[in-house]
Formats: C-alpha cells, structure tokens, sequence
C-alpha cells in the first residue's frame, strides 16, 4: 500500500544500514516498525537440521528488540510472545540470564502460552478430577491458550492482550511467534497464512518475526511464509553437504553442530522492489549468538536473468539536441536563405560527420546555433564543383 | 523504447470510430484497445489490451511491482470513467483505491518527448517536407478537452476524490469466501452491463483481479476450482466489452497448475525483482542504478487473426522517472571497458560479439 510515497524516507534510513553486520540491520528494521498504511515489517527465521541454531537467532532477536523497547527506541511499546515450542518458563529463564529484570517485565511483555495446554487435554483431565494443576509460578504475564487450532481466536487473543499491553491509541506492540512450524501442525496452511497477513495489516502492530523449521515442511509452506514476510533469515551450515558423500555430510554437520558455528544469510526485500542480499556467519556461545561478516568476498550467484541485452541505440536528449543542429549540405527547408550548393572548396556551412546511428526525430532548422562540422577535403583543387550530375527534382536544392 | 510494426491491411471496417468514447482505440483487425495507463507498455503491446482479452501478470513474491501495473490500470480506467471491479485477498480492499496514481496535469513539463508518428527515419533534403505539418494519423493528443487515451500517471500523489465516488466501483474481498463462487457470480453481474453486440459500444469495462492465489484465502489449494473459474472468467470477458487483469505468484502454486494458468491468459506478462547494489549488474547494464526491476512479455494478444506478434525484444527494465512516472526501457548493455578482458558469460548472444573490446559493426 503506497510504497512509492515513502521511497525516499526508506532508502536515505536503509543507505545508512550498509555498514552494519545484517542482524544488526534486522533488529533495526524491526525496531523501527511500520509506517502508515503500510505493512508491518515481517521476518521469518528459518533453519534445518543441518544447522538447528533457528531458536537462538530467535533468541537473539528478541532480547534485541526487547532491549530496543526498554530503551525507548523502537516504535513498539511491547512484545506478545506466542510461546508454542518451549515453556513460558523458559523465556523468564532467559530474560533473567540476559540481565533484564523479570519483575516489570509485565510492563512490556505478554505471553500467550500455547505449549501447557494447547488442545485443551490438561484441562478436561482436570475437570475429571485426575490430574491437579500442576502449573508452576510464573513470573512473567502468561494467558493460557487452550486451543490452538482455532486460529480467529488465537488472534482476537493476541490483539487483546497487545491492546492491553499498550493501550487502545496510536502505540503499537510487536507479535513473537515461537515457532509456526507448531502451528501449521495444528491448523491450515491458509489459516495460518490468514492470521500472520492479518496481523501485518493491523495498524496497531509494529512488526512481527517467527521462526520455522523447513524441513519439517512442504516446499509449498516455506514458500508460502517467504512470500508473507518482507525479510528472510536463512540459518544454513558452513558447508553444504553433497549428495554422493551422506556418511560424510553426517560426521561433517555434527562437527559443525558441536563447534555450533554456521552461516546467516539474509533477504530483505525493499520497499522499492529491490532485494539486498547479504550474508554472515554465526557462533552461538553461553552468553548467546555472535555475528561476524565473512572474510571471503564470494561473488553471489548472478543468474542470467537478461537474456538478451542490446547495445544502446538511443539517444539522450542531450545527444538528440545536438545531432539536431547539425547543418545538412542542401538542407534549408524554403526559409528564406540564398541557395548554397555545397562544393567543398568553401568553407560556407562546415559540418561535422556524425557518427551516432539514426532514430526518428524531429527537425529543428536552426542554422544559427551550435555547431556541428563536415569537414571534407577535396582530391584537388582543380576539380569544377559537381554541376554536370542533374539534380533530381524532388531534391530541395 | 521498442515498438512493435502492427501490420495494417488496406482494408478497414466501416464501423463507427470509437474515438467518441473516451479510452478507447480502434485497432487492427476489428479490435478495440484500452490503455493500460502505462505509455510505454501500450507502445510494446501495439496500442494496449484488447477488450475481451485476459491479461495475467505473473508476480515476483520479492516485489510488488505487480501492484504498480494494477495501479496504473485501474486509474487510467477511473479517468476515462470505466467501470471497475477490484478484487483483492485483503480484508478491506476499498483502502487500495487511495494508493491510485492521478494523471499528471498538462500545466506540468511532460517527461519524456512526444515523437509524432510521421516522422521519418532519415532527415532528408526534399521538398515536400514542408507540407507535412498537417497529416495527424495516430496522433494521440485530442486538445478538445477529452482525456488522452493513455495519461501519465504520477505515483506519488493519489487520485482525486472524485473519480472515486459516484463511479461503478466494485470491490471485493477474495478472504470472505471459502470458494469461488461469490467471486464468479460478481464477475458475471459485472460483465452483464457490458455485453458484446454488433454496432456502437456504450461503455467498456475493467476488472483487476490481485494475487488471485494468495495464500490466505481458503480456496488457494483448489487447484481445479481456480482453473474452472479463470476459464469461465475469460469465456465471460471474450463475450463483453471489458478487460480483465489478473495478478498471481506462481511460484506459490505447482508448476503444472501456473503453466495451466499461463497458458488459459491471452496476454502474459511477469514482473521479477533484481538484486540490490549487485556490481556485477551495475557493469553489465545502464541504468541499473535507476531500476527497480524487470518486465518480461511473454505473450500478447491476438484476436480476430493468426498472425502472432514477434517482438525486438521481451525484457524491460521498470524506472520510476523523477519518482513519479512509470517508465519502461530496453535493456541496453553498459559501456564494454576496453581493458577488461573479463567475460560476460550469462548473457546471449548479443554480449558475445564484445569480448573482443572493440565494437565492429
């Protein structure tokens, strides 16, 4: 919606990204939100098995943009976290070990937790006596979600509890889904991709990431999340394993696995249509995931995607002007002159050869201004100018 | 810019010249084109899409340049007061119609040069020149007042409220339903204002159909109903005096099913993204700078003959000219350096004959 309006503010805001490593340039993408009218900013994370480092990058994104909030810096005032894949516990874990303070975090945060109980068995079980909530004491604001199949409620639940997270104005909250590889077990390819597109286009939402897992998936649901996501996060390892060396590739991505380093690549797609594409590389430690940008230039893979280019036989305005002074020999289109028929021995009207190829064009009898030059010498001086050949009599002489 | 030389017999046919309608072009072989609001495009499909045809754009899920051909087709249609129909995967499709492009006024310089049709290619000394001043065949301006039959669209600033209100504009949701069938009967409502019948046209008609198999909406995986109901769709348009556009990613979809589609559009076009700041580009093209990315032709439409269109070229690059104006260019290769004996080895045939440095003609 309207992207050309905002082409100008965007490219001076994105010329300053270049010097950053690329997720540095995702967080600030994603802290700086969405503009009006437009959508919110959407990132999916995707990884495999051969390099299953997706949650930490996750991670990582979230305490950024956490951090961001709490600095006041990012047009979200705070985050819903729709935690399918690990415990509310677990993120209350990790905020702690990151160095934020759990107690207000009720200020910024919301979770809506999905993985106690998310079809409901919990809670009928309850109702039968068998089982007593077991659930722990959590520190952080969790709502229970007891159906994750229904995907309308899901998101009226989301929307309630950013709305109650940062009120009913103009401020806007950002929506972490923990994994919707989860959710795609649960429910349709076309819910899911209704619920994520509606979220983008709710103007109270400031931008969205998730993460999937595609091997998991058909091509088609990968796919279909690239295509509802203005930013792709690819979690891939060092080395591709090839196809005739399977033993190999095994030992190979366990090596990378323990050494728990890997490559990032990234595809933002801009707002003018353009698609930056840029890569890193990764190492996920104690303390968390580190980027670094790679010391090789590879040359990314241009694909043919001119299949036949040609020479340019245009003309620029500035070269269509001057080709148009040029002064022809018996041109003079009935404007009044005395009729000059062009010898070469006088130097009356000097023109330059031209050596631009010709297009269509309009006339401009101009024998005034600017110059142009046929210089042409003549075997001998001797020679009568060339009055025996008949002139035709369509010629303007 | 390329043009493509639509062969004109001699014969014509006595019917009324539809320049009283505004928008509409008579073409060769008893066609009638209406302009898809973009001028260089009209110029590479031989004066724009013909009405009764089905024009598919095939979108790049990387860029929305899909959504500036629509733009520029629906308002020239919302300027020339055709009625439309816009159907959309959003929830409120109606807000889209605030991101229409307005005609840029004649007060403001034109961008580019107008080159009239009879010029000719070579500048020649001869004495009849001076009598051409009045021939005006295909001569585009009408200076009476009426619109132009293709305006020049400035993207940053939307179309007056005017053309929006009290007009046939028809819009719906494709998320509201679980099938096709609402969408087919509205199409069919639609195009039954518009029938086909001998004589005089009344009015002419558009209808702009957006990511048709977008994955939100819950028919995207019925494969079959989708074909059934583009095909029932084009049966309708080719019956009616109206022009459907319709906008889908195929690589969402199988392949067998997006060729399917491919070949049910009698005009075919693609949009693709190019990469940001990628120098090897930049060294191969001119221009690349100001691109924001690439039109492919694939296919135009060719009613009433056999003949087909063999175009110079099917790969433009799509700039925004100050901002504001869509323009679209041949691709043309940058200046070869002299010294780099480096290869271009992706490109056809044409970049082979400079490798060797020079240019020989």
């Amino acid at each position: 919606l309207g992207f050309c309006s905002n082409f100008k503010i965007s490219s001076v805001v994105e010329a300053l990204n270049i010097q950053a490593t690329m997720a540095e340039s995702i967080c600030r993408a994603l802290r700086d939100g969405a503009l009006d009218g437009e959508h919110a900013p959407a990132l999916t994370i995707k990884d495999s098995i051969d390099s299953p480092f997706g949650p930490d990058v996750f991670n990582h994104i979230l305490t950024q943009l956490s951090t961001n909030i709490l600095a006041g810096k990012s047009q979200s005032r705070g985050i819903v976290l729709v935690a399918l894949s690990r415990s509310p516990s677990f993120y209350v874990n990790l905020l702690k070990s990151r160095g934020y303070d759990v107690a207000s975090s009720h200020k910024w945060l919301r979770v809506l937790d999905c993985y106690t109980d998310p079809l409901g068995w919990k809670d009928r079980l309850m109702e039968c006596g068998s089982i007593t909530n077991l659930s722990p004491e959590i520190q952080v604001t969790v709502n229970l979600c007891k159906d994750v199949r229904n995907l309308d409620n899901l998101f009226s639940s989301i929307l309630e509890l950013g709305k109650g997270l940062v009120g009913q104005r103009k401020n806007r909250f950002s929506v972490a889904i923990d994994s919707v590889t989860e959710m795609l077990r649960h429910a349709s390819m076309s819910s899911v991709a209704g619920l994520l597109s509606n979220l983008r286009s709710h103007d109270q939402v400031s931008c969205e990431f998730w993460l999937l897992h595609s091997d998991l998936h058909e091509s088609r649901a990968t796919a279909v999340l690239e295509y509802m996501s203005s930013m792709l996060a690819n979690v891939e390892p060092i080395t591709r394993p090839t196809n005739g060396q399977i033993g190999n590739s095994e030992n190979l991505s366990l090596l990378e696995q323990k050494s728990k380093r890997g490559k990032f690549h990234v595809r933002f797609k801009r707002r003018n249509g353009r698609v930056r594409l840029m890569s890193e590389e990764f190492c996920v430690e104690q303390s968390g995931i580190k980027f670094t940008s790679i010391s090789s230039e590879e040359g990314l893979i241009t694909q043919s995607l001119v299949p036949k280019v040609q020479f340019n036989l245009q003309l620029s305005e500035k070269e269509r002007i001057e080709r148009a002074k040029v002064v022809l020999p018996f041109e003079h289109q009935g404007n009044g002159k005395s009729i000059q028929i062009y010898d070469g021995r006088q130097s009356l009207n000097e023109s330059r050869t031209e050596t631009e190829p010709i297009s269509a064009e309009k006339l401009q009898t101009n024998e005034d201004s600017g110059r142009g030059e046929i210089i042409y010498f003549r075997d001998s001086d001797d020679e009568m100018p060339d009055s025996d050949e008949d002139p035709d009599d369509d010629l303007d002489i | 810019m390329a043009a493509t030389k639509t062969r004109t017999s001699s014969f014509s046919r006595s019917a009324a010249p539809s320049s009283s309608i505004p928008g509409l072009k008579n073409g060769p072989n008893g066609t009638i084109f209406v302009s898809s609001g973009i001028p260089d495009l009209d110029k590479i499909l031989g004066g724009g899409f013909s009405l009764g045809s089905l024009v598919m754009v095939m979108e790049d899920t990387e860029a929305p340049h899909h959504m500036l051909l629509l733009r520029n087709f629906m308002s020239q249609g919302l300027v020339h007061n055709h009625p439309l129909l816009y159907a959309s995967p959003s929830r409120d499709p109606r807000a889209f119609l605030g991101t229409l492009p307005t005609p840029v006024s004649s007060k403001d310089d034109k961008s580019r040069d107008r080159n009239t049709e009879q010029e000719k290619d070579l500048r020649i000394a001869w004495q009849y020149k001076k009598y051409f001043g009045e021939h005006q065949q295909n001569f585009e301006y009408q200076r009476d007042g009426k619109p132009e039959y293709c305006s020049d669209f400035d993207l940053r600033k939307p179309l007056e409220r005017h053309f929006l209100s009290g007009q046939c504009i028809d819009c719906i949701s494709l998320q509201d339903s679980p099938n096709l069938a609402t969408l087919r009967d509205r199409c069919s409502t639609f195009l039954a204002q518009l029938p086909r019948r001998d004589g005089n046209i009344t009015c002419a008609g558009r209808i702009a159909i957006q990511s048709f198999c977008a994955p939100q909406c819950e028919y995207s995986n019925m494969d079959w109903d989708m074909l059934s109901f583009i095909r029932s769709m084009k049966g309708m348009v080719r019956s009616s005096n109206a022009v459907a556009v319709l906008t889908f990613p195929p690589s969402l979809v199988s392949s067998s099913f997006s060729k399917r589609l491919q070949h049910l559009a009698d005009t075919l076009l693609s949009v693709r993204a190019i990469p940001d700041e990628d120098k090897e580009l930049a060294k191969l093209l001119t221009g690349y700078q100001d691109m924001v990315g690439l039109l492919n032709l694939h296919k135009v439409a060719r009613i009433n003959t056999q003949v087909p269109v063999i175009l110079e070229a099917t790969t433009f690059s799509i700039k925004l000219q100050k901002r504001r104006s869509l323009v679209l260019e041949c691709l043309n290769q940058a200046p070869v350096d002299g010294s780099s004996g480096t290869s271009y080895a992706t490109t056809g045939s044409c970049s082979r004959s400079s490798k060797t440095g020079t240019l020989d003609f």
